[in-house]
Order: C-alpha cells, then structure tokens, then sequence
C-alpha cells in the first residue's frame, strides 16, 4: 500500500465521518420546511450521537453476544465499504478495494448483523423489523446488482475508482444512459437508507418502521454507533450518485486546495442531493409493505431496460 | 510412493468397514472406535496424498487390482480428480471426528457398528469413483456409493417417515445409475472403449445424446431441480453425520462425474453451457425459496444444498459459455469459481449439518419453532454454527462470499461476449443469481435467529446443554478451514497457479479488523462504560414470554407471500352475513393449501402412468403353466426369424 493510497484512506474516512451527520439534518430539515415547521438545527445529529455516548448502554437479559459485537461489526463493515467510494480525492485503486461487488456485499455483512441484533432481545418489533428489512433487501437485490453490472458495463471496470476516475476525466461526463442510471441509483438509495415510500425513518410506530425496529433494542453508544453506520451508509450512496454522475470539481491530484475546493463542492451537491432526496419523501406516502415489490419490478425492469438499450446501440 | 499411499488409503478404510462387522450383533465399543479412526487416518492420508497432486500437478496412474482379465481397475488421479479427493478427505475427516461422539448418543445398539461399516464402505466408494480411470470401474464404484448410502439413509428404519425417505432416495438414486449407465453404453459406441478419455467420434447426435443422458443422471443424483426431491426427505431422515457427509461429498462426487465426462471427455457445445446453466439457476433460486419456507432445519439445509448446486451448476454453465465464445480468462474465473464454490459448499454444509446435528440432539425436535435461546446455552456449537451461516449467505470475508465473488466477476465481465441476445440473457441470469444470494442472507438470519437467538420456546430447548468435545472438535477444523479459505482465497488461487483479478480479501480483513479495533478503542476512552441488563421495553407488558417472539414463519411470512405465485399456496375463504350490506359476520371457513408442485405435477403422473404400464404387463403373467410355454416358444421362433434376416 502506497503512502497516498494511506493518506486517501485516513482522508475519505475522516470526511465521510464529518459529513454523514450533516446530511442526516439536512434532510430532516428540509421535510420540517415543507410542512411549516422550523425543523432542528442543522448541527442537532452531531449533538445527539455526542448525548448518546455518554448514556449508558443496556442489554435485555436475553440477548447474546450478537447484541454486543453488531454495533462494532455494523460500524467496521460500513467504514471499509467507505473506503470503497472516494468522496474528495481519488487515486488509482489498490489491492481490490474499490471492487463493486465487494462493496455492495460488505453492506450486506453490516445488514446481516443489524437483523440478527433484531432478533436477539426476543421483542416483537426487533423482529418485525428483522424480517422485513431482510425480504426488502432481497427482492431489491436484482435491481442492486443490475445498476451496477450496468455501471460495469458503461465505464469497462468493476472499481469504483476507476468509473470515478474516467467519469471526472472525460469532458462531457453526463450521458443520457447514466442519467438512465442515476435514476436506478437514486431508487436504491431510497430503499437502502428506509426512506418513504420504502420505511418511515421519523415512526416509532410498528406499523411503519422497519430500519428503526431493529435498532429499537440498541442503546446508548452502541446506539450512536448504529446512527452513524446508517448515516455513513447514506452518505456512501449518495456519493456513488454524486461522483459518478456529477463527477465535477473531483481532486485527482494529491494538493490542499484541490482537496478543499473538493470538499466544498461535495457538500453543496450533497446538500442539492439531501433537498432532493427530502422533497422526493415530503411529496409520497408511505406504501403499504406488500405494494413494494411492485414498484421494485418496476425499478427491476426500468434497469434491465437501460442494460437492453446500451447492449444493442 | 504415491500409488502405495493410495493403496493403502483403500486398505485402511476396508479395514474399517470389515472390523466393526464383527462386532455386530453384540455391543462392542472398540470396534467402532477401531472403524473411525481408520476413516480419519485415510482420509488425512488421502488429503495430504491428493493435496501434494493438486499442487504439483503430477498425475498419477496405476492400476489397483485386476478381479477379472476384462474389468481391471485402474487409478487415475489429475488435478480435477486429486480437488475432488482433497474435498472427500477434509470433510471425512471431520465428520469422523464429530461421530465418535455422535454415536455414543444414538438409538440402535448393535446398529451403530453396522453404520460405521456402511460409513467407511461409501467414503471408499466415493473415493474409488472419482479415482476410477474406466467407465466401468466407475459405474461400479457409483452403484456402490449409491446402495452403502442408501443403508446410510435407513438407519433407523422403524419410523415411517425414514422408510419413505428411503424408498424415495432408493428410487431416485437408480434412476441416477440408470440414465448414467445408459450414458455409458452411448460414450462406448461413440468412442469403442471403456477409458476415460476424449472422445473423437465424428457422428455429433451420438455424442449429444450421451451429454444428455449422462446430464440427467448426474443432475438427479445432485439434486438439480426438477430432479431434488429426494434431498428433503434423505437428509432429514438419515443421521447427521450422514447428512453430512451426503449432502457435502456425494453431490460433490455428482458435480465431479459432470466436469470429467462433459468437459474432459466430450467437447461441449454453447447450448449445453446455456442448458447447464439455466438449470443451475433455476436449481438455485427455487432452492433458496424452499429453504425460506422449510421449517425443519435439516429439511432447510437440504434446500440449501440444492441452491448451492445450483450455483456451482451455474459457474460450469458460465465456463462453457465462456469456453464458446473464446474467453479463456472468463472461463477459468468461472470454472474456478464452481471448483472453489464445491471445496467451501463441503466445508460450510457440513459444519451446519454437524452443529444442526448437535442442536437436534439437544432438544430433541427438528422443528425450529421449538428451539431458542440456545446461543446462551450453547456458546461454542451456537459460534459454529453463525461462522457456517456467515459463509453460507456469503458475507466477507468468509469462504462462502470468495467463490461467488469470482462467479460474480465472470457475470459481471460477461460484456465481452459479441452476440447481443447472450449477453441479456447472462443479465437476467445475473439479477436471479444475486435475488439467490440475497434471499440465502435472509435464510439463516432466519435460522440463526430462530434456533439460537431470543428465548427459549420449549422446555427441551431451555434445558439444552452443551455437547461433548468431539461433538465440537469436528465443527471447528471446519469452521476454520471456512475462515482460512476465506480470508487466504486469493493466496491459495495465487498458490495453486492462478493469479485472478480479484480482491485480497486478507487485506479487507485486516482493515475490518483494524477499524472495529479503532472504534473499540475511541470507544473506550469517550463513550459512557456504564452497562445494565434489564428488561428493554416491550410494549407496557410487566414480562415479555417467550410466545411473543417473532417466530420462523413470522419471519418468512413476507417473503413466502412476495414469492405466493413460486410456492402456489391457495388461499381460499368464504364468508357468510347476517345482513345484506355484509357487515355482521356469521360463520365461514378459511382454507390454506400448501402444493406440492413437483411432486403433484411431475412425480405423481410419472408414477401412476408406470404402474398403470405394469399393470396392464402383470397381465401376461397368469400363472398357467402352458401360457409361459407358449411365450418360450414365441421368443424362440422370434429369435430363429430375427437371426435368419439379420444373416
């Protein structure tokens, strides 16, 4: 591992650390606008994740070590899939990260801990919320993994480094087949982070909830862990869009301003995103849980058709 | 050297099977203790033996022994054969590990002789037929392989539902030999001779027909769907071990018959990579739905098993197509993509099978409904069992995610193939490979949670205990071949000579490692070191029994009624009002079906249409005695004819 390949690692990690929080409120906020209310402060998550780590932690008598290690499993697994989306800065890749396939699967390590967690105190609602998160993610899988077959296919690579890299390098990035797969994107990222019309991240509320079900038993900093994994999470995939789509203003080469002006650049597109993103939840309903498969076929079938389209052009 | 070696592999497990047959009939500990330990020392022999082959790339050839003039058998042991001994040996020798403890539990006295007999008989069988250079040495040691199991699966044959296993399993696994030896017969006439080697026969139907045959054969004795029902009522009938060792190493065997004769043997055509590979994916999709739904947990991993079948069908799917279509990189990912797939589907379905094993033991009950708790009471067969689940829904690092990721890789790269229609067709292949895999994570969340995590739901499962150290020994060589394989799979492909373009899943460990150890210590200097155990919240409730749990079905629920249209579940109810305006409600009934598909719509008519066929046969058998005298002498006259044309 070279030293710039380090210095992208400890970057990336530190930013997307920094960021995800603020995105988390933006959000927040702009859906508190869009119903006459003033919302929280835009720095309130940080706030809460600082509050949260100094409560104490409490375990149901029933649950086991699964209970104990998943929020530090849910945390590693999202951190290193962080180092698989450069977010300022990008280098060329080395040994393997950056590998889409190996990415898409270390959130599925992440989810597969955060459900059994679900599972472990017993409560009805863990496991509602275990069971559904888990046959969500199931039946988005196909569409998961055809987007990004398609981005392989689009940029001739499986790193994400590299798609990021020819992305920011070629004049006119925008094409209409990526806007074609901007909007599957944008679909996944949807579902991944439990938005409306998918899950209901504001609920409490059984009929609803599904992500926060089965952090219901989590408390204290093993609590503010599982936020920030869900916040980074959410971060990472807005930055798949962001980058590989609007690409514009990317540091390529390792200097202090490119890298600020980067930063800054990311945060007002990732605040656009965050708008966007809260605008699209304020203007749906939530669906009912059994009509969500169908509009999964249709994401299924909107992306399957891009596939078709650049295949046989 | 090595023929030596191999020789004596065979005598040490004839040894095994011939000393406990003395014992039987009365209770003799030592001569089962004899027979095991015979079967880990040959199959550490044959895995250092065949593992030293592997990596030099030697083949070994000679010949065994010569019953008869015309039927020598003759070893003959490549790379392809010496993996798949290497898989034989690893997982025996576990499993043999494992039942030196199981046994002593078991019901059956002077049974559990004869079962280390039939053990050590069916691992040479298996053995001797991927060692086997002719097609009739082959054959034999496949119908071999076929009857030991068989009494394998009947071990306790007092109970109904193991005599229906067995007749089923018996019935399917001839069907198996029968189409393979009517294979055999067509690569004889093709090639004119019993070796296994290419053949360079002009006439291409003859040659179509023998894949063919030989396809249906080896695909029914691996459970490829539509040809799997006997694997959920095999595995959950015989003994664990036996599960084990069946549904790891024999369905391996199965795959092993495959590669040798398709791809050695006869050349293959694109369509057979696209047939292969859609009954791979059809295997493993529908697999995994089953499995969802299964609620017996061995019955659930038999499933499994043929999802798994069906993802190592895919990869040689994949490999052929690749091979068509000039792209020899693709097409080595993908072959060692379903080579690497088989070798971590032995390790991780045995470990599972094994702790399953010890689970039921416990508790008494194969029902996962009735489990719980268990991950308290159970601290090292519980830990087992989650690293053969992490594996199975092939999460990193572990072994089960390294063999798909290649697979994934060779899908992914499948844009270099030039015809249009291909490459969409290798797209919805792509999406349904990756549904399998999702749907395989939900599958043992369900069945981790279920059985081991929340609290006990019967009063077996409160009691569990855990079991004795061999019952853990076994799992855990296992478990850390899982790990291994996982964390070192790009080292070990670097190793045996393959240098792919794949993720260092060393690195990605260490850094997984690095940051829960960051975050570990961050933890410890900011956060709050206070902890409590109590009751968390549960709805106002003073104490939360063990009822209220999410169960199994609560589980799957979603998923059984997003996939309704796969399981064909019929839902019918009928209501009857008081008034007009259906509000008040009288009476009615509900109705749930549950269909047996393939049982009901392909079984079934298979088997009524043969017995109604003999039936109207068993009408020539009348019993009078002038009546088969006249059939003599009409076969007789027959045959005069037959012969005087044919002159």
């Amino acid at each position: 591992m070279t030293i710039e390949f380090a210095l992208y690692c400890i970057l990336n990690t530190l930013f997307v650390i920094g960021i995800s929080p603020l995105f988390v409120s933006m959000i927040k906020k702009v859906k508190a606008w869009t119903q006459g209310r003033q919302g929280p402060p835009i720095f309130q998550t940080y706030l809460t994740l600082t509050k949260l780590l100094r409560k104490e932690v409490i375990y149901s008598p029933y649950s086991s070590r699964i209970m104990r290690v998943t929020p530090y499993v849910n945390i590693a697994a999202i951190l290193v899939a962080a180092l698989f989306v450069p977010l300022v800065y990008v280098t060329t890749p080395d040994g393997g990260i950056g590998n889409i396939i190996l990415f898409l699967y270390l959130l599925v390590l992440a989810r597969f801990f955060m459900a059994l967690s679900g599972l472990d105190a017993g409560s009805s609602f863990g496991g509602m919320g275990s069971s559904r998160e888990m046959s969500i993610a199931a039946v988005i899988e196909p569409t998961t993994i055809i987007v990004f077959a398609a981005l392989a296919f689009v940029f001739k690579s499986l790193n994400i480094f590299d798609m990021v890299l020819i992305s920011a390098a070629s004049a006119t990035p925008v094409t209409p087949t990526l806007i074609l797969i901007g909007i599957s994107l944008f679909t996944i990222l949807i579902v991944e982070t439990a938005r409306i019309p998918i899950d209901n991240p504001e609920t409490h509320l059984e009929l609803t909830m599904i992500h926060e079900g089965m952090v219901l038993e989590q408390s204290g900093g093993n609590l503010a862990l599982m936020e920030l994994s869900a916040a980074i999470k959410q971060t990472l995939l807005m930055a798949l869009v962001i980058n590989l789509i609007f690409p514009v203003g990317m540091a390529t080469t390792l200097s202090l301003a490119a890298i600020i002006i980067a930063m800054g650049l990311f945060a007002i597109k990732g605040a656009l995103l965050a708008l966007i993103i809260g605008l699209f939840e304020s203007s749906m309903a939530k669906m009912r849980f059994f009509r969500l498969p169908s509009l999964f076929m249709m994401a299924f079938f909107f992306s399957t058709l891009v596939i078709i389209i650049e295949v046989f052009t | 050297m090595s023929d030596l070696i191999f020789t004596l592999v065979v005598a040490i497990l004839l040894l095994g099977t011939i000393v406990p047959l003395l014992g039987v009939g009365r209770e003799v500990r030592i001569t089962r203790y004899i027979s095991l330990v015979s079967t880990i020392l040959a199959s550490i022999l044959l895995t250092c033996l065949s593992a030293g082959i592997l990596f030099s790339g030697t083949t070994l050839a000679f010949n065994l022994f010569q019953p008869f003039p015309s039927f020598p058998i003759i070893i003959l042991i490549d790379r392809l054969a010496a993996f798949f001994l290497v898989i034989i040996g690893t997982v025996t020798a576990c499993v043999a590990v494992y039942s030196i403890g199981y046994l002593e539990h078991m019901e059956g006295l002077e049974r559990r002789n004869l079962l280390c007999a039939c053990l050590n008989l069916f691992i040479l069988a298996m053995t001797l037929v991927v060692a086997s250079a002719t097609t009739t040495s082959f054959f034999f040691f496949w119908e071999l392989m076929a009857l030991s199991s068989f009494f394998l699966v009947m071990y306790d044959y007092t109970g109904h539902e193991t005599h229906k296993a067995g007749i089923f399993y018996f019935v399917m696994t001839h069907l198996s030999t029968l189409f393979v030896l009517f294979g055999f017969i067509a690569l004889y006439t093709a090639s004119g001779s019993f070796a296994v080697g290419p053949v360079h026969s002009p006439d291409r139907l003859l040659i179509t027909i023998t894949f063919l045959l030989l396809f249906v054969g080896f695909s029914i004795k691996a459970g490829i769907i539509p040809f799997h029902k006997w694997l959920p009522y095999a595995h959950p009938a015989s003994p664990s071990p036996v599960s084990a060792l069946m549904s790891a190493v024999m369905l391996k065997v199965a795959v092993y018959g495959l590669l040798r004769f398709i791809f050695t043997v006869l050349s293959p055509d694109l369509w057979w990579g696209v047939l292969i590979l859609l009954a791979g994916i059809a295997s493993a999709t529908l697999g995994v739905i089953y499995a969802l739904k299964e609620h017996d947990v061995k019955g659930m991993l038999a499933y499994s098993s043929i999802e798994n079948i069906g993802i190592i069908f895919v990869g040689i799917g994949l490999y052929v197509i690749f091979t068509c279509t000039n792209l020899p990189l693709l097409a080595t990912i993908s072959l060692l993509g379903a080579l690497f797939h088989s070798l971590n589907h032995a390790l991780f379905k045995s470990l599972l099978f094994l702790t399953a094993g010890s689970v039921v033991h416990v508790t008494h009950t194969r029902d996962i409904e009735k489990m719980g708790g268990l991950a308290r009471r159970m601290p090292y067969t519980s830990a087992l069992f989650f690293i053969g689940a992490i594996a199975i829904a092939a999460l990193p690092p572990l072994n089960g995610f390294a063999s798909e990721l290649l697979i994934f890789i060779a899908f992914f790269q499948s844009v270099a193939i030039v015809d249009p229609l291909m490459k969409v067709f290798l797209f919805i292949c792509l999406a349904l490979f990756a549904l399998t895999s999702a749907l395989s994570a939900a599958c043992f969340v369900k069945a981790f949670g279920s059985i081991f995590l929340a609290q006990p739901r019967s009063r077996a499962s409160s009691e569990a205990q855990e079991t004795g150290m061999l019952m853990i020994a076994g799992p855990v060589l296992l478990a850390a071949a899982c790990i291994v394989l996982g964390i070192f799979a790009f080292q070990v492909l670097s190793y045996a000579g393959y240098s792919l373009p794949v993720p260092d899943m060393f690195l990605i460990s260490i850094l997984l490692l690095f940051m829960a150890a960051l975050t570990y210590v961050i933890f410890y200097v900011t956060a709050s070191h206070d902890v409590r155990i109590s009751e968390t919240w549960g709805c106002g409730a003073r104490f939360q029994p063990s009822s209220t749990e999410y169960t199994g079905h609560g589980f799957s629920e979603p998923i059984v009624t997003i996939f309704s249209a796969v399981y064909r579940t019929k839902k019918t109810s009928k209501k009857m009002y008081f008034d007009q305006s259906e509000c008040i409600f009288k009476e009615g009934t509900a109705d749930i079906r549950l269909i047996k598909f393939f049982e009901e719509y392909l079984y079934l008519p298979i088997a009524r249409s043969s017995c109604a066929a003999a039936a109207r046969i068993a009408r020539l058998q009348n019993g009078c005695l002038d009546t088969y005298i006249l059939y003599v002498f009409v076969t007789v006259i027959a045959i005069i004819l037959f012969l005087g044309w044919s002159a």
